[in-house]
């Protein structure tokens, strides 16, 4: 590792684990100055061997206990990668139920992320003291009867989808060639309802952000200002219109420029799509075939891509639905297109939420839903399958290899964390190199790591049981022998310590 | 009517130690009478957790801790304000202290005491890794306490 023996390196470490949650490193060359920062993602371990041997059927039950946040992701993504995998057509109704469910499970987390994880930053806003910069401020902000709104929301949509789904945390119902019951009249009925009280909240939420955002040029400053604007490739799912679909479509990538360069069906991601090795990371950094890993550099010539809510509005053709078109023309007209500002992940973010409830609306009012054939049964020999879902943090891959007997032989996930991890680094060493002077680090520097991470909103591994946005954070300045130089802690309630 | 008492073992199955608070709570199920201990086991995290924290008396929470400063398999009994003055003891720290101050804020019947137990863990990002056997061997006395605090 000749980069940690000829440099000075800064580590910004969480302190809650030996090893975990993100990592921010930070090296400095001899004169003090940053020369390289990167950021690092732990990875769970031994998935692949775990999934050797097991049947295939098992992986949408195993793969949804992987993460606490995005259970229905990995679910929908394996029970996709089913269906490639024994050759099968799931029928029509299967295929509506299954991407009900999917837009109630967006709409749910993209909700409770404006506004509780992103809040902080968005809501109670960059310059607030660190202390009120949490959940307890977004409510201090917005109001205890709309914070009640959320929660409120939140759990109508999460009984809709254990109407459809069974279990909430882990949804049975996916099987290869369809789901395991059809949906009721009733249960039909019920969606409706929920899902037109959440297209009116979808509203609502896009008129707080204009309210407590748009109307503050602070805020404008802060989302244009050049510390998080990269300009990279952006890839997402797209519909036959090249409109944007969370379930099912293909994979489509725009330049920094925003011209297509290629468009694919998921099966064939890996002619497209491949993962970079650093030596002083055991993360896997993917970047695109075509134009080939050029290190972290901007640019159509760089492989970088990112993907998430922020890539999908650029990439999308317009939004499929009315009352999202009309807040993406809004966006567009603000902010033009491809839009490269990290920080408008949060206004991207609701405009998807926005899309979601109105597309659960469309489904659920369509009768033939409750058409009670919702299975294909597989016939083909299995052999290998891939299946992708635009998750809420960006595009999820399942790829799986089977013996005849549909047993598996080899498996590989990939999370949006890593189609990001790249473009996340270089976040990271835009702020360290804009604020870090000396071997002081400030709390401004702090301040601009932790909106990065509440901006891309990185799936934490093992961590996905805790919430990026509070989490504390310290940072190390090391010399060259190792020694500590100084050293800054930001506490889980926001106080901030010296030693 | 509701249970006095709410076990909530959080935790994930799947990565080696830190499946305890889901395997402990199971064993407490096992022993303690539904009608007065509700028992849930739980690998969610964050304020999906905050249905979990609200409309019970008193809440006990078995979870996996990394503090690397005691052997795999200790417990530490600990409440929630000596886990706020020393952040982020518990992996799922921030998401359930979150989702108790959350709830507060709003106005939900929050339990006035909340006990939380967490295990030294070793690893916690193997998926189909092997528990440690010191947090193996902590699990029986890890849920006799969970029992007797649950059933007095």
């Amino acid at each position: 590792m000749p980069v940690e023996t000829t440099t000075r390196r800064i580590t910004i470490d969480p302190i809650t684990r030996l090893e975990g949650h993100g990592k921010i490193e930070i090296f400095l060359d001899d004169d003090g100055q940053v020369e390289r920062a990167y950021f690092q993602v732990p990875e769970l371990r031994g998935f692949e061997k775990f999934a050797q041997g097991r049947p295939a059927e098992d992986m949408p039950q195993i793969t949804s206990r992987i993460c606490g946040v995005c259970p229905t992701a990995h679910h929908m993504a394996a029970t996709r990668a089913l269906d490639n995998l024994y050759q099968v057509t799931p029928p029509p109704a299967a295929q509506k139920i299954r991407e009900l469910v999917f837009n109630t499970f967006m709409a749910e987390d993209h909700a409770l992320h404006f506004y509780f994880l992103g809040g902080p930053d968005f809501v109670v806003g960059p310059q607030a003291p660190a202390a009120e910069r949490n959940v307890l401020g977004v409510v201090a902000r917005v109001g205890v009867e709309t914070g009640k709104a959320v929660i409120s929301m939140r759990r109508k949509l999460r009984e809709l989808t254990t109407l459809a789904a069974g279990k909430t945390v882990h949804p049975v119902f996916g099987l290869p060639g369809g789901v395991a019951k059809p949906l009721t009249e009733a249960d039909r009925q019920r969606f409706r309802e929920v899902a037109a009280e959440a297209v009116d909240f979808a509203q609502f939420t896009l008129e707080t952000f204009e309210k407590i955002v748009l109307e503050n040029s602070d805020y404008g400053d802060l989302i244009t200002g050049g510390v998080f604007t990269h300009r990279t490739h952006y890839m997402g799912m797209v519909d036959s219109n090249n409109q944007v679909n969370f379930y099912q479509g293909s994979l489509r990538v725009v330049t920094p420029e925003g011209k297509e360069v290629a468009k694919f069906a998921p099966e064939k991601y890996l002619d497209y799509i491949a993962e970079h090795v650093e030596p002083w990371s055991y993360m896997k950094f993917c970047y695109l075939k075509q134009p080939g890993w050029k290190g972290f550099m901007e640019g159509a010539d760089s492989g970088v891509f990112a993907v998430a809510p922020l890539a999908r509005l650029n990439v999308t053709e317009g939004m499929p639905t009315p009352l999202a078109q009309q807040a993406y023309e809004k966006y567009i007209k603000t902010l033009g297109k491809p839009v490269h500002h990290t920080l408008a992940t949060h206004w991207a973010r609701i405009i998807e939420l926005i899309y979601a409830t109105e597309r659960m609306k469309q489904l659920a009012d369509d009768p033939e839903i409750t058409d009670p054939n919702v299975r294909t049964i597989p016939t083909a020999t299995p052999r290998e399958g891939v299946g992708v879902v635009e998750a809420p943090r960006g595009t999820l891959i399942h790829h799986y290899k089977t013996d005849e007997r549909g047993l598996i032989t080899a498996a590989n996930l990939i999370v949006a964390s890593q189609n990001n991890a790249a473009r996340m680094s270089m976040s990271v060493e835009k702020a360290a190199k804009g604020l870090l002077s000396g071997r002081e680090i400030s709390e401004g520097l702090l301040n601009m790591v932790e909106m990065a991470f509440r901006a891309y909103d990185p799936c934490l591994g093992c961590a996905t049981h805790s919430l990026p946005g509070s989490m504390p954070l310290s940072v190390r300045v090391r010399g060259r022998d190792g020694e500590t130089l100084s050293m800054l802690v930001r506490d889980a309630d926001g106080a901030i310590r010296r030693s | 009517m509701a249970a006095r008492v709410r076990v909530l073992g959080l935790g994930n199955e799947l990565l080696a130690d830190d499946a305890v608070g889901i395997l402990a709570a199971r064993k407490v199920a096992e022993r303690c009478p539904p009608e007065e201990v509700e028992v849930i086991a739980s690998s969610e995290s964050g304020l999906y957790l905050l249905e979990y924290v609200t409309d019970v008396a008193r809440l006990i929470v078995i979870d996996s801790v990394q503090t690397g400063r005691t052997a795999p398999g200790t417990i530490h009994v600990v409440c929630e304000e000596n886990v706020r003055a020393a952040p982020g003891s518990t992996p799922h720290g921030t998401g359930l202290f979150d989702a108790l101050a959350l709830a507060r804020k709003l106005g939900y019947n929050v339990p006035k005491e909340v006990i939380i137990l967490a295990v030294e863990a070793a690893d916690c990002l193997t998926i189909g890794g092997e528990m440690h056997p010191g947090v193996a061997a902590a699990i029986p006395e890890l849920v006799e306490r969970v029992v007797r605090m649950s059933v007095n």
